[in-house]
């Protein structure tokens, strides 16, 4: 976690700027908005200034600014009178979010509204137009970046972490140094989620979804609509997290005000669990990748170099082995091919679990072992690689590539003699090759041949459609992830046992003086260092 | 009748008995079945853990076994193409997962684990598998077949991973065929039940199977495993030969599957231990060229089935394959078409299938 702390200091006063490119645009557009915790009920892309046009007349305005408010905590007394009293409103603007166009067919003013938008070569819907009668306020955006919430007395998450708070240690009862700390998290989760990349990604898929003929490819419309929903879940859960930290900031001061002892403490509990939560919230968003929260095979093969870098091959997978038991996952193994003398040869294991991909997949590569080989008379030092590859396992059955069984050869494994009932063997291993990729594998583990066949073809599957995204993610730049780029041979990692003791990761030089607790398993440092290295890398290519 | 446990049985006697016994059966078959099948035993699996074992005792028994199972390295697969050490080694995790109420408490914090046999039983059954070559499958009571987990015993055939292909076999052949689907099967010659239960499941509810097998131990055993799978108004047990028990669906069968003895009677003598010593030898005998059996089912395939419906055999190898299909094809008067000669995944021509005209 020390790495963390780190880079959250780091990248205070860094790019915070650019998070809201128009800070005092709300103030200046709005100056009447007592709470601008309305986020949702205004849009403007990120990079064009409000629209006032968009709203055709002040009442509406009004209306939706109230209709915002009064989905605030009705702690914030001041709601104005009259105001549309609209619980579920920030829900049902998910809702019609998901087909603002046929929404607005026939609508001549928001049709005007979104040629607009074509004409500024913006890829998003973000009319905002109101409906009539009972139905009331009807409100189509596609990104809500520009206006940001912010507490009565105009305190934003940016502003907050401008004032650079002290951050003292969480039993410090200090409303400041506790909103300064979920300030960074928020700050570092935006960041670590590609914020503004999600939301021009969101605009894309959100039109998408509105096109009328999106559904007459069913897998492109279920994989759009899927994605749109993921997406759209991550905005809002990081500004619903926005909005409470600033609900209870005004809390805090309120009861100040009031000198409500009891509201005091309350929100000031509040605050604390949000500082705890947050940081449980900073490392799932290391973990965004559409595939990140699959269960993954992971394949460790020796490298050349007999049985000394068999045995370093059977301590990686030892490793992982442990690495998934502290993680609670559910670890069996697929396939194992022992060495001569000792050690493996080559071994994958499946990994069950929430995010085993995600964390995994910063493992691919090579790792290199130095120590004095115990299987070398002469004592001396040896070198060795052991190479590690991890592929998701997609739990939609939908994403799969179609695979043709004519493209398959699948052979009994290490069989000999006449078979049948001549032999008794519970060794029914087999060995499937997908012969247009060539692709291979073997599973022997299981008790019967069917399901050593349907597990080698389950690896057959993730494997073949790791191809594919890898294919697709290529045409795909726009969006790809640079761990995509990673290649199956380069070296990672580094462990040296003797002369002198340590484990270096070289993609960000994380080390640790003890190689024992890394070879049983404690590999999250290196993880999550890699992790966020990658995202500050993205984030620097910008 | 826990002969496997009773250390007094000598290893050599213990199968011996068997085939003897089922022998005299086969040569009776003329008397009418027994009343009663011989009720199967319980599969380690199956049994209450009502034993236990401190952990530390377990794992006195597990580093003996493990290293009685290295010391065989590759003699067995010298002497007849057995088992090596890597191959034993991956059954005693087996037999650990079978004993052990769940692997995963070896190591809780009271110390002790529950066991479904007692541990002196544990090795008494690791030394049979390794000393005796008593095949693992019938050390623990079953043996996994595609997805089932079916019961074995001493005197059942314990099924083979190459026959796991017949039921794909039925599956191609009633794909798109409801009349096949929905009509009534026969598996001669059951053993375990493996095939008829694999079909059954592959038919679904409109389906009816009727599995026969000579030996009453292996109808107890096949009832028992249709009774796991919940099959019973599927599948139907009748104790006899071939077709005997069949005399009132002849010409009404929509299929017809068997995996009968096959194996050349010179051929039986030098058979890997697991099989030659422990396996029944009427369920592996197939006469002196090893087709007495199939030769015999070809021609009542001809009169069982009706018009268009599908057989399915397990052979020996690509010799007898090609008799038989030479035999269909010639000497059977037409009655076949769509012959075909199906290879194992280990290469060797199979099985034999094909339709009524």
């Amino acid at each position: 976690m020390s790495s963390f702390m780190l880079r959250r200091r780091a990248s205070r006063g860094g790019s915070w700027q650019l998070l809201c490119p128009n800070p005092e645009a709300k103030s200046r557009f709005f100056p009447n908005l007592l709470f601008s915790t309305l986020s949702e009920s205004q849009h403007r892309n990120v990079n064009q200034p409000s629209n006032p046009q968009n709203l055709r007349n002040p009442i509406e305005r009004r209306n939706i600014l109230d209709s915002g408010i009064s989905s605030f905590s009705h702690n914030t007394s001041k709601t104005p009178s009259g105001s549309l009293q609209n619980p579920t409103f920030s829900s049902s603007i998910f809702v019609s979010g998901s087909k603002p166009l046929a929404l607005s067919s026939g609508n001549a003013a928001s049709g005007k509204n979104i040629s607009g938008c074509g004409v500024l070569g913006l890829p998003t819907v973000k009319s905002l137009y109101s409906g009539r009668g009972r139905f009331g306020l009807v409100c189509l955006f596609g990104t809500q970046a520009a206006v940001e919430p912010s507490t009565c007395d105009g305190l934003t998450v940016d502003r907050i972490i401008a004032s650079e708070w002290p951050i003292l240690d969480e039993y410090e009862s200090d409303w400041k140094s506790h909103a300064a700390a979920i300030a960074q998290s928020i700050h570092l989760i935006k960041k670590r989620l590609q914020w503004k990349k999600l939301l021009v990604r969101l605009d894309m898929l959100s039109a998408e979804v509105n096109k009328p003929d999106l559904w007459n490819d069913p897998v492109h419309a279920g994989k759009i609509s899927r994605e749109h929903g993921s997406l759209l879940g991550k905005m809002k859960e990081v500004q619903t997290f926005e909005r409470e930290l600033l609900e209870h900031v005004d809390m805090v001061k309120l009861a100040r005000e009031e000198n409500d002892t009891e509201l005091e403490s309350e929100s000031m509990n509040a605050l604390l669990n949000m500082r705890r939560t947050s940081k449980e919230k900073e490392i799932e968003a290391l973990l965004a990748g559409e595939q990140d929260p699959c269960s993954c095979y992971i394949e460790v093969q020796a490298g050349a170099g007999g049985t000394e870098s068999n045995d370093w091959a059977a301590m990686v997978m030892q490793m992982y082995k442990m690495w998934a038991q502290r993680r609670g996952y559910n670890m069996t193994l697929v396939d194992e091919m022992p060495g001569e003398i000792a050690g493996i040869k080559r071994a994958t294991i499946k990994v069950d679990g929430e995010y085993a991909f995600g964390y995994a997949k910063a493992e691919v590569g090579v790792h290199r072992l130095v120590r004095i080989s115990p299987f070398d008379s002469n004592k001396r030092r040896h070198t060795s690689f052991a190479a590690v590859a991890v592929t998701p396992i997609l739990g939609d059955a939908s994403e799969h590539v179609q695979i043709n069984e004519s493209d398959l050869r699948i052979e009994r494994f290490r069989s000999g003699g006449a078979g049948g009932q001549h032999a008794n063997t519970t060794d029914s291993a087999v060995r499937i090759v997908h012969i247009p990729t060539g692709i291979t594998a073997t599973c022997q583990n299981e008790r019967s041949q069917h399901q050593n066949k349907a597990s080698a073809m389950a690896v057959i599957q993730s494997r073949v459609d790791q191809l594919e995204m890898a294919r697709q993610n290529k045409m795909n730049a726009q969006y790809s992830q640079s761990l995509t780029d990673i290649t199956w041979g380069s070296q990672i990692r580094s462990y040296v046992l003797q002369p002198y003791r340590m484990v270096k990761d070289l993609r960000t030089n994380y080390e640790v003086s003890d190689p024992d607790s890394v070879l049983e398993g404690d590999l999250d440092g290196f993880i999550l260092s890699y992790l966020s290295a990658c995202l500050d890398k993205d984030e620097d290519d910008n | 009748m826990k002969l496997s446990f009773s250390p007094r049985l000598s290893p050599f006697l213990m199968p011996s008995l068997f085939t003897n016994l089922h022998r005299s059966v086969c040569s009776a078959s003329s008397i009418p079945p027994p009343p009663t099948t011989p009720k199967p035993q319980t599969p380690l699996f199956l049994r209450p853990p009502t034993h236990s074992a401190t952990t530390s005792d377990l794992q006195k028994w597990h580093d003996w076994a493990n290293t009685l199972a290295s010391s065989v390295g590759s003699t067995f697969v010298d002497l007849d193409n057995g088992p090596d050490s890597t191959l034993l080694r991956r059954e005693l995790k087996w037999l650990m997962e079978d004993a052990i109420e769940e692997t995963k408490n070896v190591d809780n914090n009271d110390g002790s684990v529950r066991l479904r046999v007692e541990i002196e039983e544990l090795y008494m059954l690791w030394k049979q598998r390794v000393e005796e070559r008593r095949p693992f499958q019938y050390v623990v009571g079953c043996e996994h077949w595609r997805d089932l987990v079916l019961c074995v015993e001493e005197g059942v055939l314990i099924p083979r991973p190459e026959t796991e292909l017949i039921v794909d076999l039925v599956g191609d052949a009633v794909l798109g065929n409801e009349g096949l689907r929905e009509g009534l099967w026969a598996d001669l010659g059951t053993g375990s039940g493996a095939i008829a239960i694999g079909i059954a499941r592959v038919l679904g509810s409109g389906g009816r199977v009727i599995a026969t097998d000579l030996s009453p131990t292996a109808v107890g055993v096949a009832a028992f495993n249709v009774q796991r799978y919940g099959l019973q108004d599927i599948v139907e047990l009748r104790q006899g030969s071939w077709f005997g028990p069949l005399k009132d669906v002849e010409g009404k069968l929509s299929g017809f599957v068997s995996n009968p003895p096959y194996i050349p009677s010179d051929n039986i003598a030098g058979l890997q231990a697991e099989v030659g010593r422990h396996e029944p030898r009427v369920a592996l005998d197939g006469g002196v060229n090893g087709m007495d059996d199939l030769l015999h089912l070809c021609k009542g395939a001809a009169f069982m089935l009706k018009p268009g419906g599908f057989f399915a055999f397990e052979t020996n190898g690509e010799e007898q394959c090609k008799y038989l299909v030479e035999y269909m094809e010639n000497d059977a008067g037409g009655s076949f078409c769509n012959l075909n000669i199906v290879a194992d995944f280990a290469g060797i021509n199979r099985f034999v299938t094909g339709f009524r005209r």
